[in-house]
């Protein structure tokens, strides 16, 4: 069995009194696209920070290619890369010279003409003098990606990275995530879209009330849990979906 | 487990101060905002450099321009990049959390140098303000020393209050309360109890040690207190905006 290049053991995580993630584990593989669902306020966001090293876990370890990242937080962070879900770059600067900073800041050497190979990559090549504004919603998230991408990490983590995206530009970001997967990257993603989790996802990790309710392959958990009641009662024209059963098991009631 | 690439501290600073210079010179109104304001008092107040000094004029121009770069040019660039999440996107990168700080205030110590030197060029040519080559060189120390106190004041404002709106909102309002009471105060106009509050307070005390800078042999006992009481308001302001930061609005 292959070491995992992202290995979550025993997470917890609290704000105060209140305990956000508890006692969270599981493993992202090379080669693998890991989901992780959960409705709104599950505990995704608070195992992604932890995982990114944007907050301390009270008690667990996170390791990105079996570096801790409380110990070797710059060892960890080089061997991830980070799609958050704004797309969050100043917007005074240019495409050219958002790719050129971070490149900078992962240790890439970029000229001129590897940034415009990175943008025709994408079929941005128009778009190195324009400013991250002056770009839609898909054209934004795809230089995100290649930002995000441009040390080649080992680990891949996208926060809900086809929010707002039309049909078009989110099947071109799944042959990406794809992509990195068959080149033997790890990935790992957040979504509330079941049709993506289902599409994309060789495993899923469900997590609500800050626990993992469930972990396994999109088509195990289906059957796993075609025939649980709480699955049956939300099923819609007689076929059981990954959404349903996600509602089975998380409820479904509308969280704030 | 495979080679890990952690870039040299020097090539992200270099990466970070070539990204955070350029985003201060396209942001061009607070850029001019924050050099034309001393600027102007200073070309406006040549009719009563006779009767305040050109040391007095010198000297308030440069706090009142330390003041704007401290609250509305350090503290807004900082509430704002933050609420963007510019900040969590670099914490996510193998950056430490010092750097990217020391970059973004390398930027303000260079609009510092900046609107000092242009104070002082602008006081000789147009205000025929002349000072000793000692009094410019250590006036410019001591403006990077002031700027210290309000770049403290405005971490501490950014750190309280997260929302960038609110700290814009808050920091025009302490920058008017501090020129507005500061310069008036000074004159007495305010009456004696708020002269005296003035002169102890971060205005007062840094355009004190501003003007003793510029004339060295002014220097006394007051300048070197107020000289400490300016280390002692930087330290407080430092502790408590470092204390109170976080690097998300949210």
């Amino acid at each position: 069995m292959p070491e995992p290049i992202l290995a979550v053991n025993g997470l917890n995580v609290s704000y105060g009194s209140f305990q956000a993630v508890k006692d969270v584990s599981f493993g992202v593989y090379g080669g693998e696209i890991f989901g992780l669902l959960g409705p709104n306020g599950a505990g995704k966001t608070s195992t992604l920070s932890a995982v990114e090293g944007l907050l301390h876990p009270v008690s667990g370890t996170v390791t990105v290619a079996g570096f801790d990242t409380r110990e070797k937080p710059l060892h960890a962070r080089a061997n991830m890369g980070v799609q958050l879900q704004a797309t969050s770059f100043q917007p005074e600067l240019t495409i050219a010279e958002i790719i050129r900073l971070f490149a900078s800041i992962y240790g890439v050497d970029l000229e001129d003409d590897a940034v415009k190979r990175k943008l025709a990559e994408i079929s941005l090549e128009e778009a190195a003098g324009k400013k991250i504004s002056q770009l839609s919603g898909g054209q934004q998230q795809r230089v995100s990606l290649v930002i995000s991408t441009i040390h080649d990490p080992q680990l891949v983590l996208l926060d809900e990275p086809t929010t707002g995206l039309d049909p078009q530009s989110r099947r071109q970001l799944w042959e990406r995530m794809e992509h990195f997967r068959n080149n033997g990257h790890a990935v790992l993603l957040t979504t509330h879209s079941m049709e993506e989790a289902e599409a994309v996802c060789d495993r899923i990790a469900i997590i609500d009330h800050g626990r993992i309710i469930a972990i396994d392959t999109p088509e195990a958990l289906i059957e796993k849990h075609r025939h649980d009641p709480e699955v049956l009662k939300v099923v819609r024209k007689g076929k059981v979906t990954l959404e349903d059963v996600f509602i089975g098991l998380t409820g479904t009631a509308v969280r704030p | 487990m495979m080679e890990t690439r952690i870039p040299k501290n020097s090539a992200v600073m270099a990466a970070l101060l070539r990204a955070d210079f350029t985003t201060l010179w396209r942001n061009r109104r607070s850029f001019r905002l924050v050099l034309i304001v001393p600027l102007i008092i200073l070309i406006s107040w040549k009719g009563l450099i006779d009767k305040l000094g050109g040391v007095f004029v010198l000297s308030s121009c440069i706090t009142i321009g330390l003041t704007s770069i401290g609250l509305m040019g350090y503290s807004n660039s900082i509430a704002r990049d933050r609420d963007r999440g510019v900040f969590q996107r670099l914490r996510v990168g193998p950056v430490s959390a010092w750097t990217i700080m020391i970059s973004r205030l390398s930027v303000q110590i260079a609009m510092i140098v900046l609107m000092t030197v242009l104070v002082f060029v602008v006081g000789y040519f147009v205000d025929h303000i002349q000072i000793s080559p000692i009094g410019y060189v250590a006036g410019l120390l001591m403006s990077m020393l002031g700027g210290a106190v309000y770049l403290g004041l405005g971490q501490a404002i950014v750190g309280r209050i997260k929302n960038p709106d609110t700290v814009n909102s808050t920091t025009r309002l302490v920058y008017f309360v501090f020129i507005m009471i500061g310069m008036f105060g000074e004159f007495g106009v305010l009456g004696e109890v708020i002269e005296k509050l003035v002169i102890w307070s971060p205005y007062g005390v840094v355009r004190k040690v501003l003007a003793a800078s510029l004339a060295p042999a002014t220097w006394n006992l007051e300048t070197t207190w107020a000289l400490l009481a300016s280390i002692g308001y930087t330290a407080v302001f430092v502790i408590l905006g470092v204390k109170w930061f976080k690097w998300e609005s949210k």
